[in-house]
């Protein structure tokens, strides 16, 4: 996983923006770290100093800190402004970056949103477009520790860390020697720390989210066990499958945290070491005070953004990881049926279907399986067969949904026969009133329950007016008199002229039906 | 009965506040003293190094400055280079003690919330009836857990580490350990107040707007295709990005107070510094001491505000850990109503593990199952028109009616988890209670789990001696013969958690394949409303010839009407 993924520069323009700002704030705080630093060296330095000052031990970066502020009032003065600056600097940067992470995850949330839509429901039935739900609520969240936390941290070290090690150079090459010295030895014992206890480490998860869903199944069950006077058997596993789980996830936290440890070893190491060389050279006279103070304060600065990148690290990896999965479902390719030409009008139009096949998401059986029909207008054909053999499928096909895998959809139209794939799909799919087994709503359609939001797409779709009426289980939560009122309001559509298509089991309105079609899926050859 | 059904509801404890919730539930997690004091101790000495090494690398800086002999130096070097290597290795003893201690919390905390869990009464538990709230137990009980590392021992540790820098300070110079108590006071108090604010905004505000935001995303991808064909899908678009806007309001109110900690604790960080330049210098000058002291008086405010930066993360973890309290303790009552005494009804004798019982039927008896005017309904609901049936041992009591008019409440009141309104449900002789399920009453809900685990344990759910063989014959008699001759190790294939890798139908047998092994002489099955097919229907078929061959009572609820034909009784409860 990349620190930075460089499609969410080039995707999402709330993010460009708040990556340039807040590289832009990261240097006035570098600055506004360096002045504070020197102010101190140069107010402390004359009291410290066994004889006074004569040479002005900060040289060229004088040129930002007078020798004037070795005169205590100036000093505080001077420290005051630097206070009052890095307040504002740290509470903008705050605002900035919980206002852009929120941005960014609506952004995003939309984009990924309209462009799943667009996939289809094959797309969306198969194991990727299953979690996208998931992805794009609770999984883009966790990005907000990424932008608020992670980012700022990783663009610091990339302004301060370079500007301090500068300004270090330039007070004091053997201190800077030291510092540039150990900054190398960060990334490269981190990546041998990571490479070597990687494979290990990703035993230990997998055995731990193993042990962790199976304790959260029992828990889950208990409903089950408790119907069953069963409950007080998985008590003692329950302990059990947590003490294995605490001992998998300290044998992978004893590993993870040796790069912590590692970072902060030799960052503080590195500081400590910087401290006493400077002891003994003041001794020696080969620095002067003021140098010294104002190495000794930067130094751990060098390191400060380093060290809260892997802190944040871990926070921000969740949202990471949904970044680049909502990242992966833009960037997947609309295969979406249809062509250029209009639509042809599908009032009076008879519907061909033509050994139509459709393979399930695990790609083991056709649902269906070289189906092959007509409905006419001012009939009812039902599709019949068992629970999972296609007949929602197959009518997602006939309103131009989904491509199949193979065969045809086409209108007879006195002008001719028009295929379904070659057309316009919008102009196609919206002359269908469709009632869907789960129907959605929108919104407010939520609170419903399924039965009443089953009643209210049945009615929007019988009264639409639309040429063709497809209706999946239209009867499946209805009693006796709601279902047979139903019926005879479809048979109704038909007399009308409709092209009516019903999915059903219910003997009832198969019997109405003037074509009943059995749907059946096949096997795919292995 | 209606004096013991008082007693259940009397024992319905009323959860205690929330912040009693937190520390209740981390005194059961059983944390152990040594260990908790092991890791603040070990936290304390990472962040004092860090202040020790400032302080002891001024003293040294100040100290060379004066060119004394190197010797005078050494010790000093020393020790700050012990400093610099004490603050990643103490870090490092920190986490892992701390983890260790919270996981050993988290363990026994999941262990009581199951038992509890289970010992409640069965009102609580089968009333449930969404698997994944119970399942958000688990992630609320980590969170607990988390309280221990990310709240309570950086908090501990920020105390001790603030209290040694200003014991530090007081101690050169009074007036300077006065200022950074101050300003170590205003950072840490004021910073956590903000956040706590913050948490709070985020807790009302923001779950608002997180649920409007998952209801506009599952209308725009679940409800894709619908929206295309009706034309809505601008709408359902529109309806996403004024979701999105609600939320971006709800994130903005809770960064501002959080915004305020973070600038709170830069300008009580930055006064400190100022002020102690500013007495370490002027003390200098007027004589009072040193270089030496002047030093460290100056620059051990740089490192001082380390262990309060860690305040508002660990008030945020607070927060999050309360609240995940008071939904446990609110789902898993801290004194569950005692099991009844085994002798109170004759029915509970039977075996509540059943492992070993030799047949499932004949030692149990017979019960008949009677319906007297009975109206059954939860407490707000409309409760339904009084039904009056019997149906003898042996046979089948088919309940139909329209989605919604009570079926399955009719059912959970035959399992005694709800009273009924008014009439009496007898099994047997006595009338429908809790007690009774379990040993006499088992009960198959539409949504019953199945289990993340091999299809034979799947079956032994229903009681722990079903064989091999046991297991092969009820398969066989729901149509799953061929199903199960296609798993790759057989009844030892395990199936996914929460039976992900099952289709719907034959999750819907597996689970009558269940009923058909349960010991209990009076079986209630909640058929599932809608898309019974064709295998499903002979399934149930098979189940019920066999169920009543056995001498065992069903009641089905069932919305075909079609198999009423296989009842012996059927009862509407529609108008």
């Amino acid at each position: 996983m990349r620190p930075l993924d460089p499609r969410l520069i080039r995707r999402i323009g709330p993010a460009r923006r708040y990556i340039v700002t807040t590289a832009v704030l990261g240097f006035a705080t570098a600055l506004a770290i360096l002045v504070q630093a020197l102010l101190i060296s140069r107010a402390l330095a004359p009291v410290l100093a066994p004889s006074p000052l004569t040479e002005d031990g900060l040289g060229w970066l004088g040129v930002l800190v007078p020798v004037e502020a070795r005169n205590l009032a100036v000093a505080l003065g001077w420290l005051g402004v630097v206070v009052t600056v890095r307040v504002v600097l740290t509470w903008t940067q705050e605002r900035l970056a919980h206002r852009a992470g929120s941005r960014v995850i609506s952004e995003l949330r939309a984009q990924v949103v309209s462009h799943a839509a667009a996939l289809g429901p094959r797309w969306a039935a198969s194991g990727e477009g299953a979690g996208v739900a998931t992805t794009v609520t609770r999984g883009l969240d966790s990005l907000l520790p990424y932008f608020v936390r992670y980012l700022p941290q990783l663009l610091l070290s990339a302004t301060v860390t370079p500007i301090m090690i500068v300004v270090v150079l330039g007070l004091d090459w053997i201190s800077a020697a030291i510092v540039i010295g150990t900054l190398p030895l960060v990334p490269i014992f981190m990546v041998l720390v990571g490479l070597t206890t990687q494979e290990r480490s990703a035993k230990h998860l997998d055995a731990m989210q193993r042990l962790a869903s199976r304790t959260l199944d029992l828990i889950a069950g208990l409903p089950t066990l408790r119907a069953l006077g069963r409950e007080h058997g998985p008590s003692a596993r329950v302990r059990e499958l947590g003490d294995a789980q605490r001992r998998a996830t300290m044998g992978s936290l004893r590993i993870a945290f040796l790069s912590g440890m590692v970072l902060e070893l030799l960052t503080t190491l590195a500081v400590a070491l910087v401290a006493v060389t400077l002891g003994f050279r003041l001794v020696a006279g080969g620095v002067t005070i003021e140098t010294a103070l104002a190495v000794l304060i930067l130094a751990p600065e060098v390191y400060l953004p380093l060290r809260m990148v892997g802190t944040h690290f871990h926070a921000s990896a969740d949202g990471m990881a949904a970044a680049d999965a909502a990242f992966d479902v833009l960037e997947r390719p609309v295969a979406s049926p249809g062509g250029t030409a209009a639509a042809p009008t599908l009032a009076g139009a008879t519907l061909v279907v033509e050994d139509l096949a459709v393979s399930t998401p695990d790609g083991r059986r056709l649902a269906p399986g070289r189906l092959s029909f007509s409905a006419r207008p001012g009939t009812v054909t039902a599709l019949v067969g068992p629970n999972g053999d296609g007949k929602s499928t197959a009518l997602a096909a006939v309103m131009g949904l989904l491509s199949p895998d193979s065969g045809f959809v086409a209108a007879l139209t006195p002008e001719g026969r028009v295929d379904a794939y070659d057309v316009e799909a919008a102009g196609w799919s919206e002359q269908f009133a469709w009632a869907p087994q789960r129907p959605d709503l929108g919104p407010e359609g939520r609170t419903l329950s399924l039965g009443q939001r089953q009643g209210v797409a049945l009615e929007r779709a019988l009264s639409a007016g639309r040429p063709v009426v497809v209706l999946d289980e239209p009867t499946s939560h209805l009693d006796r008199a709601s279902r047979d009122a139903v019926i005879s309001r479809i048979t109704a559509a038909a007399a009308t002229g409709a092209t009516v298509i019903v999915a059903t089991h219910e003997e009832d309105l198969i019997a109405v039906a003037d074509v009943v079609v059995e749907v059946t899926a096949m096997e795919v050859a292995r | 009965m209606t004096i013991r059904r008082g007693a259940t509801a009397a024992s319905a404890t009323t959860p205690p506040p929330p912040r009693r919730a937190l520390r209740a539930l981390l005194r059961d997690s059983e944390l152990s003293r040594g260990r908790l004091a092991l890791s603040i101790i070990n936290g304390s000495a990472a962040l004092g190094s860090a202040v020790g090494l400032s302080a002891i690398a001024a003293w040294l800086i100040a100290r060379a400055a004066g060119m004394p002999s190197p010797a005078d130096l050494a010790l000093a070097a020393v020790v700050v280079r012990f400093f610099g290597i004490g603050r990643g290795l103490f870090r490092y003893l920190e986490r892992l003690s701390s983890h260790e201690t919270a996981l050993r919390g988290v363990v026994s905390l999941r262990a009581r919330v199951y038992d509890r869990l289970a010992s409640s009464p069965a009102d609580t538990v089968v009333g449930l009836r969404r698997g994944d709230v119970l399942a958000r137990i688990g992630g609320d009980v980590d969170a607990v857990g988390d309280a221990v590392v990310r709240a309570i021992i950086p908090l501990s540790v920020a105390v001790v580490v603030s209290g040694l820098s200003i014991g530090i300070l007081g101690f050169l110079d009074p007036r300077a350990g006065a200022v950074l108590a101050v300003a170590i006071l205003v950072a840490g108090l004021g910073a956590a107040l903000l956040t706590w604010r913050s948490a709070r905004i985020a807790a009302i505000q923001g779950v608002a707007a997180d649920a409007r935001v998952a209801d506009a995303v599952l209308s725009g991808l679940e409800g894709a295709a619908e929206h295309r064909v009706w034309g809505t899908t601008g709408e359902a678009r529109d309806a996403l990005a004024a979701a999105n806007a609600a939320s971006e309001q709800a994130h903005e109110a809770q960064a501002r107070p959080a915004a305020l900690a973070a600038a709170v604790q830069a300008l009580a960080s930055g006064g400190a510094l100022i002020a102690c330049l500013a007495i370490a210098v002027t003390g200098v000058n007027a004589g009072l001491y040193g270089a030496t002291t002047a030093a460290m008086i100056a620059l051990v405010p740089l490192a001082a505000f380390e262990a309060v930066g860690a305040v508002p993360t660990a008030t945020q973890q607070l927060f999050r850990s309360r609240e995940a309290a008071r939904r446990i303790v609110a789902m898993a009552p801290e004194s569950p109503a005692p099991q009844s005494p085994a002798s109170e009804s004759p029915a509970s004798r039977g075996p509540r593990d059943s492992a070993g019982a030799p047949s499932p039927t004949s030692s149990q008896g017979h019960y008949a199952v009677t319906l007297t005017d009975l109206s059954v309904g939860w407490p707000s609901a409309t409760p339904t028109r009084p039904v009056t049936a019997h149906v003898d041992a042996g046979g089948v009591l088919a309940i139909v009616g329209r989605s919604g008019i009570g079926k399955t409440t009719l059912l959970a009141t035959l399992a005694g988890i709800v009273a009924p309104v008014a009439g009496a449900a007898r099994i047997g002789a006595a009338d429908a209670h809790r007690d009774l399920l379990g040993p006499v009453v088992g009960m198959t809900a539409e949504d019953a789990h199945v289990f993340g685990t091999t299809v034979l344990e799947n079956l032994r759910v229903a009681r722990g001696s079903v064989t091999a063989d046991e297991a092969r014959d009820a398969l066989a008699a729901v149509g799953l013969a061929a199903w199960l001759d296609a798993l790759p190790d057989g009844l030892d294939t395990p199936l996914g958690t929460g039976g992900d890798s099952v289709s719907g139908g034959e999750r819907r047998r597996l689970l009558l394949a269940r009923v058909l092994l349960t010991p209990q002489p009076v079986v209630l099955i909640d058929e599932p409303a809608e898309h019974l097919d064709t295998a499903g229907r002979h399934a149930l078929g098979a189940v019920l010839g066999r169920l009543r061959g056995e001498g065992r009572t069903v009641v089905l609820v069932t919305h075909h009407l079609q198999l009423s034909d296989l009842a012996d009784v059927t009862v509407s409860l529609d108008d």
